[in-house]
C-alpha cells in the first residue's frame, strides 16, 4: 500500500491550490482592505465587525436561514416517509426505484432551476394543461424549487440507515409489547437519527449558500448570503464579500462537526 | 399436565416451497421442549408462527385453548430470545431490559427492582449502565434472556440462542437455562440443530426434517428408540443395517437371527436395525459377527473403532484399545438392538 501513497499527492496539491490558499486569502481579505480597482493600498481593518451588524448582511443571513431552514424542514417531512417506504419495500426492483430518485441529480442544477423558473412564469409550457402561474419572486416558488433540488439529499442518508437496520430489532420491539407506533418512536426513529442529521446537513448546507436559485426564481428580489457575496464582488467590495464567505465557512464547519459527532462511521455520508 | 399450546394442522410455504407440512403438536405447561432438526427443516418458521411474526397458510394455534392466529406479536403473552440477540444498540443494558415493562407503563420503582432481579438472575449485577457494544457475546446473550424473561411470559421462545457462543460457554449456558426454566416455571420452546444441546436440556424433543415432525419424545426415547433412519443418524452416531423382522422378538440381519425386545411388526417385514456404537462390545472368539479392526481414533473419553464385518463398516465406541488388523467379534445385548420401520 505504501507505493500507492504517492498517488494521493495530485489530490493534496489540488486541494491546496483550490481550497487552502483561497481560504487563506478569504481570511486575509476579511481582516484587511485592498481596493484593487482604486489605489492598490493594503491595510488591516476591523471593518468586518461592523458589517456583521449591517442590515444588508442581517437580511441576507436571515433569508438564508429562513429559506434553507424551511426547505430542510419540508424535505425532512416529505423525505423521511419516502426513505422509510423504499427501505421497507420488498420489491425486486427496489434498486431501480432508488435509481429513479437519483436521476434528477444527474442533470445540471442550473437547467433544473431554469425549468422551474419557466413553470412559474405566466406564459409557460404548463399553459397546455390550462394552468398558469405568476409566482416569480414569491416565497412559495422559491421553496418549491429548493425542495425539489435538495429532496434527494435528504432521502438518501435516511434511506441508507433504514435499509441497513436489522429487521430483527423491529421484531424484538413488537415481541416485547410495542405496537407499530411505539416501535417506530422507540426503535426505528432513534436508530435513524444519524441519517436524519446527515440528511439535514446535506440539505441545509447547499440550501443556505444557494445563489442561482434565489436569483432566478426570486426575480432578483430575494437576497441570500450567496447573492450578497456575488453582489459585493461585482461592486469590488472584496472585504465585505470575504467577510460573508467566512461566515458561511464557519457555519459549514460547525455543521460538519455535527455530522462527525452523530455519525462516527461516516456511513450516511454519500 | 395442562396443555399450554396446541398446534393443529399448521402448513406454511414461502414462494411455492412448503416449509411446514401439516404440523400437529401440543406443548405442556412448564415444559422445556426443543425443536431439533437440520437447517431448513422448518423449526424456526414454526417458532416464528408461535411468536406471531409469520402467519400460517392453514391450521390454527391455540393458546390455553383460544385461537391466537389473529393476535399480533405485541399482544401475545409470549417473548422471544433471538438468535443474534437483537439488543437495541441505542440503549444501555438497563434500558434494554426495562423495555417491556416501560411499555406497560409500570411505576419506575417497580421497574428498577425488576431489572435488578433480572440482572441477578443472569449474573450481570452492576452492568446497568454498560453500553451494549461493550459486552461480550455471552453477556449480550444474558441481557437478551433478561429482556425477555422480565415480562414474565407464559411461553419463552429461544431461537438457537447458544449458536454463537464458544463450546465452554455454551455448556454453561445450557445448564443455566435449564435451571432458569425450573426456577421461573416458564414454558420454554427451544430451537436448535445441535442434538447434544437438545438431549441435555429438554423434557421433550421434537425432531423435524423437511417440514415434518419425525418423532416426539423424551431425550431418552429419541436416542434409544429412534423411529426411523433419519432420527437415528441425526441423533448421535449409529450403525444402521437392513434386516427382516421374522416375528415378534426375533430379528434377522447380517444373515443371523437375534433375539430382541421389539414387537408389533408384520411377520417377515423388511426393517432397519440400529445399534449404537457404545452398545457394542468387542470380544475375542466367535459370535457370528466377526471382523477386522481397520481404524482406531482416540476421542478423549473413548476410542472410536471401525470394524469391517463382511464388507460393512461398524462404528464402535469403547474404552479399551484395539490394534488395527486385529480379528474381533461383535457382541451386544438383546435390549441394544433397536428395530425401525423402513
Amino acid at each position: 500500500m505504501k507505493s500507492l501513497r504517492v498517488m494521493i499527492w495530485p489530490y493534496v496539491i489540488w486541494l491546496g491550490i483550490i481550497i487552502l490558499i483561497p481560504s487563506l486569502f478569504i481570511i486575509l481579505a476579511t481582516v484587511s482592505s485592498f481596493h484593487i480597482f482604486n489605489d492598490y493600498t493594503f491595510r488591516f481593518t476591523s471593518e468586518f465587525i461592523r458589517f456583521l451588524s449591517d442590515p444588508i448582511f442581517l437580511n441576507a443571513f436571515k433569508n438564508s436561514i429562513k429559506y434553507a431552514g424551511l426547505t430542510t424542514m419540508i424535505c425532512l417531512l416529505v423525505g423521511y416517509p419516502v426513505a422509510y417506504f423504499f427501505a421497507n419495500m420488498k420489491s425486486k426492483n427496489k434498486t431501480l426505484y432508488i435509481a429513479l430518485l437519483i436521476v434528477p441529480i444527474w442533470s445540471n442544477m442550473i437547467v433544473r432551476i431554469i425549468a422551474w423558473e419557466n413553470v412559474f412564469k405566466p406564459v409557460s409550457i404548463i399553459n397546455l394543461f390550462n394552468l398558469s402561474f405568476d409566482l416569480i419572486g414569491y416565497d412559495v416558488a422559491i421553496i418549491i424549487a429548493m425542495v425539489s433540488m435538495y429532496l434527494p439529499f435528504m432521502i438518501f442518508p435516511i434511506y441508507a440507515v433504514l435499509d441497513k437496520m436489522d429487521h430483527k430489532l423491529i421484531e424484538a420491539a413488537h415481541d416485547l409489547g410495542a405496537g407499530d407506533f411505539q416501535t417506530f418512536y422507540k426503535v426505528t426513529f432513534p436508530l435513524s437519527l444519524g441519517g436524519i442529521v446527515s440528511g439535514i446537513i446535506m440539505t441545509l448546507l447547499p440550501a443556505m449558500t444557494a445563489f442561482a436559485l434565489p436569483e432566478r426564481i426570486g426575480g432578483g428580489k430575494v437576497i441570500l448570503l450567496g447573492n450578497l457575496i456575488e453582489k459585493q464582488i461585482f461592486r469590488g467590495s472584496f472585504n465585505i464579500a470575504a467577510t460573508v464567505s467566512l461566515v458561511v465557512m464557519i457555519v459549514m464547519l460547525g455543521l460538519f462537526a455535527l455530522i462527525v459527532h452523530f455519525d462516527k462511521e461516516g456511513e450516511t455520508l454519500l | 399436565m395442562k396443555k399450554l399450546i396446541e398446534i393443529e394442522n399448521i402448513s406454511k410455504s414461502f414462494d411455492e416451497t412448503l416449509v411446514l407440512k401439516s404440523i400437529n403438536l401440543y406443548i405442556n405447561e412448564n415444559e422445556f421442549i426443543t425443536f431439533l432438526g437440520p437447517s431448513g427443516c422448518g423449526k424456526t418458521t414454526l417458532l416464528r408462527i408461535l411468536a406471531g411474526f409469520e402467519k400460517a397458510d392453514s391450521g390454527v394455534v391455540r393458546f390455553e385453548g383460544d385461537i391466537i392466529d389473529l393476535i399480533p406479536p405485541h399482544k401475545r403473552p409470549i417473548n422471544t430470545v433471538f438468535q443474534k440477540y437483537a439488543l437495541f444498540p441505542h440503549m444501555n443494558v438497563y434500558e434494554n431490559i426495562a423495555f417491556g415493562l416501560k411499555l406497560k407503563k409500570r411505576p419506575k420503582e417497580e421497574i428498577e427492582i425488576a431489572v435488578k432481579e433480572m440482572l441477578k438472575l443472569v449474573k450481570l449485577e452492576g452492568f446497568e449502565n454498560r453500553d451494549i457494544k461493550t459486552l461480550s457475546g455471552g453477556q449480550q446473550q444474558r441481557v437478551a434472556i433478561a429482556r425477555a424473561v422480565i415480562n414474565k411470559p407464559k411461553l419463552l421462545l429461544l431461537d438457537e440462542p447458544l449458536a454463537a457462543l464458544d463450546l465452554k460457554l455454551r455448556q454453561d449456558m445450557q445448564y443455566e437455562l435449564k435451571e432458569m426454566q425450573r426456577a421461573l416455571g416458564i414454558t420454554f420452546v427451544f430451537v436448535t440443530h445441535d442434538q447434544e444441546e437438545a438431549l441435555t436440556m429438554s423434557d421433550t424433543v421434537v425432531v423435524m426434517n423437511e417440514g415434518e415432525i419425525l418423532q416426539i419424545g423424551t431425550p431418552q426415547d429419541i436416542y434409544n428408540e429412534p423411529k426411523n433412519r433419519f432420527v437415528a443418524s441425526f441423533i448421535g452416531e449409529s450403525n444402521i443395517m437392513p434386516g427382516i423382522m421374522k416375528k415378534d422378538f426375533l430379528v434377522n440381519f447380517e444373515g443371523l437371527d437375534f433375539e430382541c425386545v421389539d414387537y408389533g411388526f408384520k411377520d417377515n417385514e423388511e426393517i432397519e436395525v440400529v445399534l449404537r456404537p457404545e452398545d457394542i462390545d468387542l470380544k475375542p472368539g466367535d459370535t457370528g459377527l466377526n471382523g477386522i479392526v481397520t481404524d482406531i481414533t482416540f476421542k478423549g473419553v473413548h476410542y472410536e473403532i471401525i470394524v469391517d464385518v463382511k464388507g460393512k463398516e461398524y462404528i464402535i465406541h469403547s474404552t479399551d484399545i484395539q490394534r488395527v488388523g486385529e480379528r474381533v467379534s461383535l457382541s451386544f445385548d438383546k435390549e441394544d438392538i433397536h428395530v425401525m420401520h423402513k
